[in-house]
């Protein structure tokens, strides 16, 4: 054992460091071409979605960002996350732009470097269909929208007096509207026509224009990287000039958005509408990638490098030194008295302002286990603690020490005390690591987000999903009915 | 059992043993000596202190003050040093003796053998096949060579007490320790273990019986210790303290336990 434990901290070192080695060297110059993390939503049609036939990557911003890399030399790598997660990612140095309809603004300008234009486009106002009391920007005093809490247009509603309400995406906000949950939605006319004809909804509809302003799109980078914001400038002229840019407008919206008077978009054709099985068929696949790729490894890496610390963590708490003890309780306290997901942000977004930064999978990998061991380490404490006294003392008649005893005979009478409740973590754990999809893992439930968000099929998709979900949830249960039986087999029954 | 040149010296020797739990002192100054091959059984109402002593001897409890000497091995604990030095001794004195529990204390997820070749192999780091063919003598000992493979929950009460026994002989201790073997055994199953104890006493063991079984007392003891509010009130053989009890608390308390209507 005390072998296989040397073993678990080595792995767990190794999972920690090398990443992190990696991480740090990837924006670094790799020969001519340095390699550029593009942030984007993937979930916003028609800028950034993924193709329901091929389930890549593409749309107006994604064929425009690489246009902008061929004539700039980059190579290109797409980080797919929330809007409300892309600035953050931003500044936290995960990604180097952001192509994703960014609207200029003054806050954005101070903050952020931002490119020429490459879209040019205005705001409309959305309603429930037919709902007369909402016709204008000027209506909106009062009323309720969905929007993403952190995009331009939330801020358009919020000065036109509208309360907010915060949604990943414009397909949930289209949703939540035809719900009659909120009162209507201020975006893009672009994507609203998008939505409109790609689903053929006569639920919502335009109901007018969100002030006159033209918005003007761009690329965002930081600040501080004013190369690549001169190479993209030097880029977009150039495919402005060559025509690129208006070529791949017209294949969109059949208007050209890249100039400011370039016609209307016109997407009454749509996407082509799919049956909600042909949707599932075709997204099946990418969702047990995700489960086989990233829910499973990192559910059983966190259970186990959760429980080796709960373990320790436990048996601090029962030590008879104040201040190891004093240790493992705040921190038992502090794991169980804050939200996972908080803990999850932390690690993602926070610990990278003091220098500590981690790839998407090991963050996940470092909060879920922490958070195990918080919980797993109460659970081991009272299984060692209900284990007879008289054992500890007969341990010690025969001559075992400290650590024999446990091993030997505490921890083996422990374990089968601790293995329901334990059971209860693993399945927990498997079903949270679906907040990875907020640190750009993509896993099981992110690959339905991903979608949902292109066909607005949420009640299949999601049903789908907790499908997966809960048949593992089945496999590991028998598992543990197993394993109880055998722990069970030195007691009377 | 090795020989050690200590023929004049007695194999236990205790001497002004004091403990206190908290602001109740549990022993007043114990002292006592048995020799080698003798067994010694300390009688006395409950909270007379004589289990106390009896973990003492084990270090199970720790003495406040007092020494405990088994063969060569000799504890003052008033001058036990703290930390790792004091629990090093403290392990050299538990490994001269054995230990046989009220409740048994088998572990339940182990054989019997598996019981009895613990603390030889494990602990005392001897070669395991030598080890298992002793347990398996011992078993025979105790009539239970033909459980070796069972668990503790497929035995009896008795079976189980027995195994308690032959685990701490499978240790080879210089003493074995009983703490009231029987008491949590049903009548009917007390006769098997105490014949085991007095086959013993007869091979030769020095032994130390906590018990309330006067009868068996009489017939086992080779002297008697009774014990009450934490000080030795009479001592002697059997047929003195039992047959012949001069003090007046030892009479009253024997009329209560055989008398008990």
């Amino acid at each position: 054992m005390r072998h296989t434990l040397r073993g678990v901290v080595l792995l767990l070192l190794l999972a920690i460091l090398v990443p992190a080695a990696q991480a740090s060297a990837a924006p670094a110059q790799e020969g001519e071409q340095p390699v550029v993390r593009v942030g984007t939503e993937g979930t916003y049609p028609p800028f950034s979605f993924h193709d329901p036939g091929s389930q890549e990557l593409t749309g107006y911003d994604i064929e425009v960002i690489k246009a902008i890399a061929d004539e700039a030399g980059w190579r290109l790598e797409f980080v797919e996350t929330q809007w409300d997660a892309i600035f953050p990612a931003l500044d936290a140095e995960r990604i180097d732009v952001i192509a994703n309809q960014v609207s200029v603004n003054d806050e954005r300008k101070a903050k952020y470097g931002l490119s020429e234009t490459y879209t040019y486009s205005h705001g409309v106002v959305v309603r429930r269909t037919g709902d007369d009391s909402i016709k204008t920007l000027a209506d909106l005093e009062g009323k309720t929208t969905a929007q993403s809490a952190t995009s331009n247009w939330a801020q358009v509603a919020r000065d036109a007096g509208a309360k907010v309400e915060s949604v990943e995406g414009f397909a949930q906000a289209a949703a939540l509207l035809a719900q009659g949950r909120v009162d209507a939605i201020v975006n893009d006319n672009i994507a609203v026509l998008d939505y409109l004809a790609s689903t053929g909804s006569t639920d919502v509809e335009i109901a007018g224009d969100a002030g006159a302003e033209i918005s003007e799109q761009v690329l965002a980078f930081r600040k501080t990287d004013t190369a690549l914001i001169e190479q993209a400038n030097k880029a977009i002229t150039a495919l402005r000039a060559d025509g690129t840019l208006r070529g791949i407008s017209e294949k969109y919206f059949k208007a050209d958005v890249s100039v400011a008077e370039g016609g209307t978009a016109d997407l009454s054709e749509g996407r082509g509408a799919r049956s909600t099985w042909e949707v599932i068929g075709s997204t099946a696949w990418p969702m047990f990638i995700g489960l086989v790729k990233v829910t499973i490894p990192l559910t059983a890496l966190s259970f186990a490098i959760g429980l080796v610390l709960a373990l320790l963590v436990a048996l601090a708490r029962i030590s008879s030194y104040r201040v190891l003890s004093g240790l493992a309780r705040a921190f038992i306290s502090i794991i169980r008295g804050t939200p996972l997901l908080l803990q999850l942000f932390i690690v993602f977004y926070g610990l990278p302002q003091i220098g500590l930064k981690f790839p998407p999978f090991t963050a996940a990998l470092i909060a879920f286990s922490l958070n195990v061991a918080g919980y797993a380490a109460e659970v081991i404490r009272s299984a060692i603690l209900a284990v007879p006294k008289g054992q500890f003392e007969a341990a010690a008649t025969i001559g075992l020490d400290y650590r024999k005893t446990l091993r030997r005979i505490v921890l083996p009478q422990a374990t089968r005390t601790a293995v329901p409740p334990l059971s209860n973590t693993l399945l927990s754990l498997l079903k949270d690591t679906s907040l990875g999809s907020v640190v750009l893992l993509t896993e099981l439930f992110r690959e339905s987000q991903l979608a949902a968000a292109e066909s607005n099929e949420f009640l299949a998709l999601y049903a789908f999903a907790g499908l997966y979900y809960w048949v593992i949830c089945v496999g590991l249960s028998a598992a543990q009915k197993r394993l109880e039986t055998r722990l069970d087999r030195y007691v009377a029954t | 059992m090795t020989e050690q040149n200590t023929e004049q010296q007695a194999r236990i020797r205790v001497q002004g043993l004091e403990k206190s739990f908290g602001e109740h002192q549990v022993l007043r100054g114990i002292d006592f000596e048995s020799r080698k091959g003798t067994s010694t059984v300390l009688l006395g109402p409950s909270g007379s202190g004589k289990t106390t002593v009896l973990r003492s001897l084990n270090v199970l409890e720790t003495p406040d003050r007092g020494v405990i000497g088994i063969d060569d091995v000799e504890i003052d604990f008033s001058r036990l040093p703290a930390g790792k030095a004091g629990r090093r001794e403290s392990n050299r004195l538990r490994a001269q003796s054995g230990m046989v529990f009220q409740a048994h204390n088998l572990f339940p997820h182990r054989t019997v053998l598996e019981n009895l070749i613990e603390g030889p192999v494990i602990a005392q780091g001897r070669p395991r096949d030598e080890v298992v063919a002793e347990a398996k003598t011992l078993l025979d000992q105790v009539g239970l060579g033909d459980r070796a493979d069972a668990y503790p929950f497929q035995l009896s009460g008795g079976q189980q007490q027995r195994v308690g026994i032959a685990r701490a002989l499978a240790l080879k201790p210089r003493v074995v320790l009983f703490d009231e073997p029987t008491s949590a055994l049903d009548p009917e199953l007390v006769g098997e273990v105490l014949a085991v104890i007095k086959d013993l006493a007869a091979d030769g063991w020095t032994m130390v019986i906590v018990t309330h079984e006067i009868r068996f007392a009489e017939q086992v003891a080779d002297q008697v210790l009774f014990l009450d509010g934490g000080v030795i009130v009479e001592q002697g053989p059997s047929s003195q303290v039992i047959g012949d009890p001069r003090e007046e608390r030892t009479r009253r308390f024997l009329k209560r336990i055989l008398d008990p209507g």
